[in-house]
């Protein structure tokens, strides 16, 4: 793509580097500025963020499923990216969840029989059957089983209090996911929508990062600001690969169309923001 | 004190302090004589830590020193002791870990370069230039708050030793394309590796923008090194592929001759390496001079040639064993060439050629005749071979997937492996051995002092 050697000729979107070392080692400790109670009124309007995703969630895996139940092969391709997006960005919360993590959102490299495993269920299980299969033969059970943990899912979120340190871990959590599985394309192989979950991870890192911001722009102002201009940066690039500039629910190209040396340049923000985000708990006094 | 330093005529070698490397040049001109070599074997290489802290320094003296405590004739001598203390300056005219002794370990790792812009690629090197700088000469982990992730893996607990460690910088082709501006001072005979008939080249384990040579007496220490840089490169590196190897370890053994280490097809390699403490010869097959018609800004640095070849080990060991030594041109168990008398010569016995034009003792396409065919027009295709044994696992079809890690340097590619290689092309070796890997770089000269940084020479002469 055009993208890289755009950026390469103007430099208009200079990476900014992490902090030295040294510079890193006399940052105030942080651990008593921030009162416990200031952190009250982010995790709360996290959690509105999550149920919020979390209820359409549960209305586009409806559609979904139904798709698949009525053997619409093409309307459940469609409908494959958009559902996952918002699972994609409450995964930190998601994945306190761990047994429907697994039958939600597991690959098959997760298990030992790949494809033929029973145990293989969930979104990826019927992202195999409509993208590598183009059937929807056999699939009744698994988007059912799908339908069956979403909603189990958000019950159980509901009740969930949520510890203020998985809140502010998760935007790290959710670079790594990126910096591990989705520069590589690996996440969604069969259909080829990465970009899609990709921008639904920095979507739901950049929330939690908006929401402390004030709190951590309070410790170390030079930190918000470089990660602001990574996230900026990051989605410029991905913006890049949007199939309609004003309309973000076209969705983007297929990972494929993502050369190697663009995929070389998004690794480099993504990886900056997942050493700087690893150190926001730290940042905000947090065990 | 040892005896070694008794016999040094090198000051810098009196130190007992092995933290602190020499920091002058040294114009000492004590040669390796045999019979000191001899002496200090005798005297139980307890020298051989400090005379080793000399090394690398590019002064004459402290490669000589080395050479003198036993250590053996080449670079490619099997490593003898592992004494974690082991330092070698880091800042001089070249880099270190080329004539360097090779330790136990060592890995090649190929970067992409994430930088955007020259400004970004002059702070990445100059990050490399400092990790490497502390790396190699060790020091105590810096202490973080904890509730911040530790500054440091942590995995040689909270001393880092410098434990034999060298780090080796080079550049390849592809930097020198349109990101950086650096075309115009491009070593002449960099190039993208291209392969040569045997080869079934994975382009997953090929190429790179640079190119890290790690070596040290435990794979540890190197992967701590190797984390460490990832650490502190985010958003400027990317690792491309990376290769680990070992080589034996050969304690020192009364009556045992210094002898090369052995590769995985059970041969000794290494053998008739020019010789690395000889500055002169040095100067004339590795480091870029001012006779070998490259930027200036390149004096001082040097050609990297690294291949990933594959050996087909079941076979090979499937194979008689005077058919191995015919391949080779080599004995098995001693090194020595073949005499073809039956008389067992020694590893460092020259083969004379041209008393057996036919080939009738070594034939003619035996692998060290190819090689090296010991005539005067090819004695500038030498070149200093540094390579590793490495172990990968195990293919589908239940073989192992075992080889050598091929790492060699010489002032002028062209003149050293790539002609070396294209002499070899057909050997009947090749049909137990597949290079699958590997590529092409050029070793920055050395960073001469703590205000300066690897490449800054590179970049002041595209400026």
């Amino acid at each position: 793509m055009k993208r890289t050697r755009q950026w390469i000729a103007t430099g208009a979107f200079a990476l900014l580097p992490l902090a030295p070392i040294t510079a890193l080692l006399a940052a105030p400790a942080a651990q008593a500025a921030v009162a416990p109670e200031a952190l009250v009124g982010p995790v709360a309007d996290y959690k509105l963020y999550v149920l919020d995703n979390l209820e359409q969630l549960v209305s586009h895996t409806r559609d979904f499923t139904a798709a698949i139940e009525a053997g619409d092969v093409e309307k459940a391709q469609a409908l494959y990216a958009p559902t996952r997006v918002y699972y994609e960005r409450i995964e930190p919360i998601a994945e306190l969840f761990a047994d429907l993590d697994a039958s939600i959102d597991a690959r098959e490299d997760d298990y030992e029989k790949g494809v033929e495993d029973p145990d293989f269920t969930g979104f990826h299980r019927l992202e195999y059957a409509l993208f590598h299969d183009h059937s929807t033969d056999g699939m009744e059970k698994y988007a059912q089983g799908l339908m069956d943990d979403v909603n189990d899912l958000d019950s159980r979120v509901q009740g969930l209090t949520f510890p203020p340190e998985t809140v502010v871990g998760g935007a790290a959590a959710l670079m790594e996911e990126v910096a591990a599985t989705k520069v590589s394309g690996e996440e969604d192989r069969y259909s080829r929508t990465d970009l899609w979950d990709f921008q639904g991870n920095v979507d739901g890192a950049r929330e939690i990062f908006e929401l402390f911001k004030p709190l951590a722009a309070q410790e170390d102002p030079d930190f918000v600001e470089r990660v602001q201009a990574n996230f900026d940066d990051v989605e410029e690039t991905l913006a890049d690969y949007r199939l309609d500039a004003d309309d973000p629910s076209a969705g983007f190209e297929s990972y494929d169309e993502v050369s190697d040396a663009d995929r070389r340049a998004l690794t480099g923000p993504v990886t900056v923001l997942a050493e700087d985000l690893s150190t926001l708990r730290g940042l905000l006094g947090l065990n | 004190m040892s005896q070694f330093d008794r016999h040094s005529g090198c000051p810098f070698h009196r130190r007992t302090d092995r933290s602190q490397p020499a920091l002058a040049q040294s114009d000492a001109s004590t040669s390796a004589h045999p019979e000191r070599r001899r002496f200090l074997k005798g005297a139980g290489l307890t020298g051989l830590g400090l005379g080793l802290g000399g090394i690398g320094l590019g002064g004459t003296c402290p490669a000589r020193a080395l050479a003198a405590t036993g250590h053996g004739q080449d670079v490619t001598s099997a490593p003898q002791e592992q004494d974690s203390q082991l330092r070698y300056p880091f800042y001089g005219h070249h880099q270190q870990g080329i004539v360097t002794p090779r330790p136990a370990t060592g890995m090649l790792v190929a970067f992409d370069v994430l930088a955007r812009d020259r400004d970004d690629l002059e702070r990445l090197l100059k990050i490399l230039t400092e990790r490497m700088a502390f790396l190699t000469q060790g020091g105590s982990i810096p202490e973080r708050n904890p509730l911040f992730p530790p500054p440091d893996s942590g995995i040689l607990g909270p001393v880092v030793a410098p434990d034999g460690l060298t780090m080796t910088l080079a550049v390849g082709d592809s930097l020198f394309d349109q990101r950086f501006g650096l075309a115009g001072a491009r070593p002449k005979r960099l190039q993208r590796m291209e392969g040569f008939p045997n080869d079934a080249l994975d382009a997953a384990r090929c190429h790179g923008d640079l190119a890290l040579q790690i070596c040290a007496n435990t794979l540890d220490t190197g992967y701590h090194a190797l984390r460490d840089i990832i650490k502190n490169t985010p958003g400027l590196l990317m690792v491309r592929w990376k290769q680990e190897g070992t080589v034996p370890l050969l304690p020192p053994a009364p009556g045992d001759s210094d002898g090369s280490a052995r590769n995985f097809l059970g041969f000794r390699d290494g053998s008739a390496n020019p010789d690395g403490d000889d500055d002169a010869l040095m100067d004339e097959l590795v480091w870029v001079g001012g006779d070998h018609d490259e930027p200036a800004w390149a004096r001082g640095g040097s050609y990297l040639a690294a291949r990933i070849i594959r050996n087909f080990v079941e076979r090979w060991d499937r194979t008689p064993l005077q058919e191995q030594e015919m391949i080779f041109g080599r004995r098995k168990m001693s090194g020595a060439p073949l005499s073809g008398d039956g008389t067992e010569g020694k590893e460092q016995d020259v083969p004379d050629y041209r008393r057996d034009p036919e080939g009738e003792i070594t034939p003619l396409d035996a692998h060290i005749r190819l090689a090296n065919p010991r005539t005067p027009a090819t004695e500038k295709n030498r070149i200093l071979r540094r390579p590793f044994n490495y172990s990968n696992g195990v293919e589908a079809n239940g073989q192992l997937d075992m080889g050598l890690l091929f790492l060699c340097f010489q002032a002028d590619l062209e003149a050293g492996f790539i002609t070396v290689q294209h002499r070899l092309d057909g050997e009947p070796l090749e049909e137990y051995i597949k290079p699958v890997g590997g590529g092409y770089f050029f070793v920055l000269p050395g960073a001469r002092d703590a205000n300066d940084f690897l490449g800054s020479g590179l970049l002041a002469a595209s400026a």
